[in-house]
């Protein structure tokens, strides 16, 4: 009896099993959200695009994360400000010239600059592969490819110089290994890829495209890395191709200066390119769509933005003293794009007086140019990181890039346009070589005043020296040669045993 | 012999019938007394050794039984020691029996069983429900702390209702980047892990029969890849057989902060931020230039950590009814839980119900469930994040700044004329709403089928319903100073957390020649867990500041202005096999070998299933003749044990490369929040062969008893080692990727000691006095960190420095700068390596500033020069409980500490000096400010241009403490009383909890989770007084 009772028990456990679903494949859970992977992806229009945007992407992050520090805070235009003590230790270290490969700003520009390239390798090698879509966009999406790949280049080989130089869609283990290349192959590989994208790349968008690369902005840029190379003659070429034809990508000077610093003009027409942000949430990031120099810039714990404001990229004395003026004071200043670029005290905003001295900035100067209040009129709520688009060229560089290129003979009247538009008087006549990059150095300095240029320019000129002396001059006397190229970020090398450091880090 | 079988649901057969052979049997008579008081026990268990034959006794303590002559009764009640009795005559007799000190015969839960502690060949420490029920808790995790080895308790704050989480560690971490937390499993429910550590709020402390701690891996390892943190087995309390009973136990007591910092006055704060502003080449705020007129005007000015802390209210009211017959057993309880928060304008209410029942079928079936129901209401602040906890505002307001305006509106800092705009705390406090709602259900239901007399079926059902919402408002609300909220913002998020699970398995139990007891388990579970919310805010111009989701309300224009999101439906499920096999020789030799085999829908196609087995033996050598001299010697047992367990630790889909969507770029001429547009591109690499953590555990014990059983004794060795840990490796950057990868890679080791003594002091009629003392300490050590590189958790906020991981030292050492007093001059400024170069005092190191150690001696101090500056890990925890009781008193006074653990206590970097305009700790008035005045507290600078304040050993404390933890005074009343006015038994009581700490800590609380003290809400001193009364 026993044994008949366990025999039907067994049967009836097992079965009891069976219903209790012990199949392998209960633990195989399909992704809720699709998960495509590298070789599943790249299909359509859609996708191709998807791509196209993604490598964009890294351009909000290192202007929000790197861009300003190194162009402006390290130059002698601008220094830390904040609010002292370990406020911005890494920026200080910048400032400063103390730092050194482990410094995080040098290893956001250097990461995020390989984002982008890899994303452009990938946009390069298989939109062409696409099975479906137009070859209008086809056409475009890979002249973008191309172009975003030079601006990520020619940002790592200004900032390190000899670096990784891969165009292909590299593995983790490939990129373990990889070694730097010498500057002038960077530089070659930035020079090819410009030229094939100006041929690709559309004049001009449709309105809810615009923001997107475009062969005035391909020829621009490549004036650009023309004039750093030193090499005029194609500098001042590729500029006057862009002034001679501006009515085809519809590029002019706006009548003021700060026009171009209003949400109401993003992507106008004086801009080739600028970085694409909107208004994002109630903390800043480097990393979200939106522009968290408002925040950073603004006078510091004044109230008259989002976050109150932190005060820091402080206007140097010497920057604000180079404004022609009339008197002593700086409201006797003429420049009119000082009221746009910088606050000096007494500078009014509603109830708000910008203060002779604050925390971070004891002659009450600070950065005013991607201010945007708390509230405005135009949809932007005044977060903590805002909607204004930052410019990475516009075309009054153009001009001054062929200005300076053709030298005072030619170039003065194109240099004129833009100093009349400040209201200033002309250029005199008959400068010399030497006085015209002075004139040219002064004029990029105040033209370009907190857009990231001008520790750029320090380290381009003529007289290798230049930016040690300029810098030295200005109070850096930590400064030294090993400062034109930064530490590569020892994380890197960490993981990368091929991977040199430059000299004297 | 009859025998039939019925079919019961989907489920099972059953049968029902015995054999019993009736012998030549004397009818006993008898009565059982408790001996301390002379109460007569109902309910306590009469069986009959060798014989099947049992009773219970009746509510006055009779019981009469029908035995073969020479036989010996067992009788047995929960919380006294079992009595033998051998039956001489038919009587009535008289059984007394004594409460047991934690004892060798207390039974002990294990997984998927149960077994008395004297047989156990594994380590497993227990708490009884008296002392559980001593601490006014919500969170029966916090009432663990100081009483069992080898488990280091940290309540992460005092938050009201246990919310800020009770961080419970069995013998250290296991994991660097999974799970710390013990598998907790109630009432054989193992409960999905909450990350977060506070799991078991939502549970009725008072229900809680018993916890059990599988420590070592042998226990722990029947939980299989959940276990390598050990398991926490909660037992609920169940009927009895026997009268019903009806117990009710209210409490209320009082809460107040015992340790708020003292901060500086209107008229010091006025001199100290105006010499810090001209030691930065500032002009002083005109407002706070002239000190006379601060101090006139303000007096003492606000005191900000009165403004938000009170005195506040907690109480608790508990009723449990219990009984049953023999067939039957129910017990039902209903809790209710109110506490206010000391800190102003928080509080936690909780309503908890349970049901437990049992029903003898027949005589081979049982049916029974454990099901609890409870709601909680939670008000919370924000305690716990670097930029707004509320402790940090609240330190850093000045005092010059007030909380309103004469006319009852808000005021706060201005940042034009006070410097200062960071928000109002009582603003903070006041406007935004915050409310967390949470519903939980948990319950099983069971059946135990007894196939034979030694082969027994059990098959659990059971769900675990977690059902939240949680409510954020915060309305426009205008304010004069501080950072108004000038747009309204209004988010709800509802989620829906449901695991089920589904469990068989067969216990067969037998002793063979008397000798020879086998016990096996095999069995079978499956386990499947949810999750899922949904999230919706707005935010905007509100018509009317009420907190609704409703176009009449608010009319979102642009796509900023509103918030959704979901996570829906992110399933895993866990499937296993498990066995174990017990084997007792003679109650000598004791040997156990277990395995179980998971499988997780979260591991990898070639690695879904991973099996952990275990072995452990135990030998008592005072069962031995060689041992029976030694007189003094009445019980010792050597145990070894040796296992694997696991934590699963793999993220669904970790396996897959993958495309990321989730990328963004902006198009068009937007203005505002249009024109965004997705992006895709890989952001990670893969790994394929990524699994779960493997941890293996060496144990070593000794348990025993000596002097007549006065001194009781555990004690413990351990080695634990988690192989294959889960790293992320980062890749190079230059590969065009960013996010780390998963490797199975890198060991950590703890090795420790866990100590428990229990001795009775004195034991005399009327005067009792039991001690217990738990001693526990590890050792951590990161033996390989294998492919990945040191890993560093930065401060939010403060830069320099970290909380590191590197190979060979203890994980999350706190990472940064080396102090070596103050520079007195410049000569001494000048010999040491740079700091912050340059003459300028308002820019650079100058007299006055912290020296740092120039570790690598390069000339210059960077952060080259950071290294080890302590860790969080304790030498040792200890806890120390005195129970005394005479005649009708009872005290007991628990005492509870932890040596040897460091903080960072980041409230000093904000209160002393060079952070902005915010008030100062009073430290600050023993500042340096000429030579030889001070070589701790540096000079105050407001921009900090020698960087005082980078992560040093200046912040990092010794957070040792020894805190009297709870006292507790009763008094039961006299029988005779208690009859007289129709109870049974009535208790009355006064307790305090966090009577005194003692600790050389300067922050408010040295308990602290997370090594970093951001202005935690400290635990509050609390008194209390209650009634228990059984009717």
């Amino acid at each position: 009896m026993k044994k008949i009772f366990l025999k039907n028990f067994l049967i009836l456990f097992t079965c009891s099993l069976l219903f209790t679903q012990c199949k392998k494949d209960l633990l195989t859970i399909a992704p809720t959200v699709p998960i495509s992977s590298a070789d599943n992806y790249y299909r359509n229009e859609l996708e191709a695009v998807n791509a196209v945007n993604a490598t964009y992407t890294p351009l909000s992050a290192i202007y929000n994360g790197a861009a300003w520090h190194l162009g402006d805070i390290m130059s002698d235009d601008a220094d830390l400000g904040g609010g002292g003590g370990g406020d911005g230790l890494e920026t200080a270290e910048l400032d400063n010239f103390t730092v050194t490969s482990f410094n995080p700003i040098i290893g956001h520009i250097w990461a995020q600059s390989y984002f982008g390239i890899l994303r452009a390798n990938l946009v390069i090698e298989k939109v062409p592969l696409v099975p479906e879509m137009s070859d209008a966009v086809r056409k475009r999406s890979i002249g973008e490819g191309r172009f975003l790949r030079a601006l990520y280049y020619y940002n790592l080989v200004r900032v390190f110089g000899d670096v990784p130089l891969y165009t292909n869609i590299i593995t983790a283990e490939q990129a373990a290994t990889i070694a730097r290349s010498p500057k002038q192959q960077v530089y070659s590989r930035i020079i090819d890829d410009l030229k094939i994208a100006e041929t690709l790349l559309p004049n001009t968008y449709a309105t809810n495209e615009k923001g997107r690369a475009t062969a005035g902005a391909a020829k621009g840029l490549l004036a650009a890395v023309y004039l750093t190379l030193g090499d005029k003659t194609n500098a001042a070429l590729k500029a006057k191709e862009v002034i001679d034809n501006r009515a085809t990508y519809g590029y002019d000077l706006w009548a003021e200066y700060g026009d171009n610093f209003k949400l109401e003009n993003e992507n106008g027409k004086e801009s080739l390119f600028e970085v694409q942000y909107r208004s994002g949430g109630g903390q800043w990031s480097d990393f979200g769509a939106g522009q968290k120099m408002n925040t950073f810039f603004a006078p510091r714990a004044q109230d008259i933005v989002q976050s109150s404001g932190y005060g820091w990229n402080v206007p140097t004395k010497d920057f604000a003293d180079t404004y022609e003026k009339t008197g002593a004071g700086y409201n006797t200043i003429i420049d009119k794009r000082r009221a746009p670029s910088i606050w000096i005290p007494g500078d009014v905003f509603g109830s708000y007086t910008q203060p002779a001295q604050l925390v971070g900035s004891p002659l009450g100067l600070n950065v005013k140019k991607y201010f945007v209040p708390i509230a405005n009129t135009l949809g932007d709520n005044g977060g903590w990181t805002c909607a204004l688009n930052v410019p990475i060229m516009r075309y009054s560089e153009v001009l001054l890039i062929y200005a300076e290129a053709a030298g005072p003979a030619l170039g003065k009247p194109y240099a004129d346009q833009v100093r009349i538009r400040a209201g200033l008087a002309a250029l005199p006549a008959g400068m010399s070589d030497t006085q015209w990059l002075a004139a040219m150095y002064k004029e990029r300095r105040l033209e370009f005043g907190f857009e990231m240029h001008r520790w750029y320019d320090l380290l381009r000129h003529p007289d290798a020296n230049y930016f040690i002396t300029v810098m030295r001059a200005a109070g850096k006397n930590n400064i030294q040669p090993k400062h034109r190229y930064m530490p590569i970020p020892q994380g890197e090398r960490d993981k990368n045993a091929n991977l040199t450091q430059n000299d004297g880090y | 012999m009859k025998m039939k079988t019925t079919l019961l649901c989907l489920l099972l057969l059953c049968g029902t019938g015995l054999q019993q052979l009736m012998a030549q049997n004397i009818q006993v008579t008898g009565k059982v007394k408790q001996r301390s008081t002379g109460d007569a026990l109902s309910g306590a268990t009469i069986s009959v050794e060798k014989n099947a034959a049992a009773t219970i006794t009746d509510e006055t303590g009779n019981f009469s039984i029908s035995v073969p002559q020479g036989s010996v009764l067992l009788v047995t009640y929960s919380g006294m020691a079992p009595v033998r009795y051998p039956v001489s005559r038919p009587g009535p007799i008289e059984i007394f029996m004594e409460e047991q000190v934690r004892n060798q015969d207390e039974v002990v839960v294990i997984g998927y069983g149960s077994k008395k502690r004297r047989d156990l060949p594994t380590s497993v420490s227990s708490l009884s429900a008296k002392e559980i029920k001593a601490a006014p808790v919500a969170d029966a995790a916090q009432a663990l702390q100081g009483k069992v080895s080898g488990v280091t308790i940290v309540q992460n704050s005092g938050a009201p209702g246990g919310t800020g989480g009770t961080g419970i560690k069995i013998r250290g971490i296991s994991s660097l980047t999974g799970t710390n937390n013990p598998l907790i499993v109630v009432d054989g429910y193992p409960l999905p892990d909450q990350q977060a550590d506070n799991v078991l709020n939502s549970f009725g402390t008072g229900d809680i029969e018993s916890i059990d701690i599988l420590k070592d891996a042998a226990a722990a390892s029947i939980y299989g890849v959940r276990a390598s943190n050990g398991v926490v087995m909660i037992t609920t309390k169940r009927g009895r057989p026997g009268k019903t009973s009806l117990t009710v136990d209210v409490y209320r007591g009082l809460q107040q902060a015992w340790n708020l910092p003292t901060m500086l006055n209107a008229r010091e704060y006025a001199i100290i931020n105006s010499e810090a502003r001209i030691a930065s080449g500032l002009q002083p705020i005109p407002k706070l230039a002239d000190f006379n007129a601060i101090e006139a005007q303000y007096g003492k000015g606000t005191n900000w950590l009165d403004e938000i802390y009170r005195r506040a209210a907690m109480q608790n009211v508990t009723l449990t009814a219990s009984g049953g017959s023999d067939k039957a057993q129910y017990l039902f309880s209903a809790g209710y839980f109110k506490q206010d928060g000391i800190l102003y304008k928080t509080d936690f209410e909780r309503f908890t119900l349970r049901f437990n029942g049992d029903i003898k079928v027949n005589d081979r079936i049982k049916i029974g469930n454990s099901v609890s129901a409870s709601k909680f209401i939670e008000h919370g602040a924000d305690t716990y994040s670097a930029f707004n906890s509320m402790n940090i505002l609240a330190l850093t307001a000045p005092p010059t700044v007030l909380p309103r305006n004469a006319d009852g509106t808000y005021a706060g800092g201005s940042g034009s004329v006070d410097g200062f705009n960071e928000p109002n705390p009582i603003y903070q406090l006041e406007v935004p709403q915050n409310r967390n709602i949470k519903y939980r259900v948990n319950g099983n239901i069971f059946t135990e089928i007894n196939i034979l007399k030694e082969l027994k079926f059990k098959a659990l059902f059971g769900a675990d319903y977690n059902v939240q919402e949680i409510n954020n408002f915060s309305p426009a609300t205008p304010s004069s100073g501080g950072r108004p909220i000038i747009l309204t913002g209004y988010s709800v998020q509802k989620g829906v957390y449901p695991d089920y699970l589904a469990e068989y398995t067969l216990t067969y139990d037998k002793t063979f020649a008397e000798k020879h007891k086998v016990n096996a388990v095999a069995g079978y579970t499956f386990q499947e867990n949810r999750y899922s919310y949904v999230v919706a805010g707005r935010g905007g111009n509100f018509t009317q500041n009420i907190p609704v989701l409703n176009d009449v309300i608010f009319r979102p224009t642009d796509i900023s202005q509103i918030y959704n999101g979901a996570e829906d439906g992110i399933n895993s499920r866990l499937m296993s096999y498990f066995g174990r096999v017990n084997y007792d020789f003679d109650s000598r030799g004791y040997f156990s070998f277990s395995i179980r085999r998971d499988g997780s829908s979260n591991f990898a196609p070639d690695n879904k299933f991973a099996i952990f087995p275990s072995v452990s033996a135990a030998w008592r050598l005072t069962q031995e003749k060689f041992m029976q001299n030694v007189s003094w010697l009445d019980e010792l047992k050597v145990r070894a044990s040796f296992g694997y367990t696991g934590n699963p630790n793999v993220a669904a889909n970790a396996y897959i490369q993958s495309i990321n969507q989730t990328f963004q770029y902006t198009f068009g001429n937007s203005t505002g929040s249009g024109g965004v547009v997705p992006g895709a591109a890989p952001s990670r690499s893969y790994n394929p062969d990524i699994k779960w953590e493997k941890n293996e555990q060496f144990d070593i014990g000794f348990d025993g008893s000596m002097f007549k059983n006065r001194l009781g004794f555990a004690i413990d060795f351990y080695q634990r080692r988690s192989k294959d840990l889960i790293l992320y490796v980062a890749p190079p950057f230059v590969s065009g990727t960013y996010e780390s990868v998963p490797f199975n890679t890198g060991t950590l080791q703890n090795r420790g000691i866990d100590v428990t003594l229990n001795g009775t002091v004195l034991s005399k009629r009327s005067f009792k006095w039991n001690a217990n003392a738990v001693i526990s300490a590890y050792k951590n050590e990161v033996v390989s960190l294998g492919l990945s590189a040191p890993l560093d958790n930065g401060f939010t906020r403060i830069t320099g420095g970290s909380l590191r991981t590197i190979q060979g030292s203890p994980a999350g050492f706190f990472f940064g700068f080396v102090t070596d007093g103050i520079f007195q001059s410049y000569e001494e400024i000048t010999k040491h390596a740079v700091q912050t170069a340059g003459n300028d005092p308002t820019t650079s190191t100058a007299p006055g500033d912290i020296r740092f150690k120039d570790l690598n001696n390069d000339g210059v101090i960077n952060d080259q020069d950071r290294t080890n500056i302590g860790n969080a890990n304790p030498t040792f925890t200890f806890g120390l409980t005195n129970a005394v009781s005479y005649k009708n008193f009872d005290l007991t006074i628990f005492v509870q500490g932890s040596q040897g653990n460091k903080v960072l206590n980041f409230t000093r970097w904000y209160t002393e000096g060079g952070v902005s305009n915010g008030n100062y700790s009073n430290a600050v008035l023993a500042r340096w400010v000429s030579p030889g005045t001070s070589n701790s507290m540096p000079r105050m600078a407001l921009n900090d241009p020698n960087g005082n304040n980078r992560v040093s050993d200046r912040f990092v404390e010794d957070a040792s403490y020894l805190r009297i933890k709870n006292v507790r005074l009763s008094y039961t009343l006299p029988a005779k009383w208690a009859k007289y006015i129709g109870m049974k038994k009535t208790q009355v009581y006064v307790s305090a909890q966090n009577l005194a700490t003692f600790t050389n800590y300067t922050g408010m609380d040295p308990e602290v989770g997370g090594a970093v003290d951001i202005g935690f809400y400290p635990q509050a001193r609390t008194v209390l007084a209650g009634i228990t009364i059984d009717f």
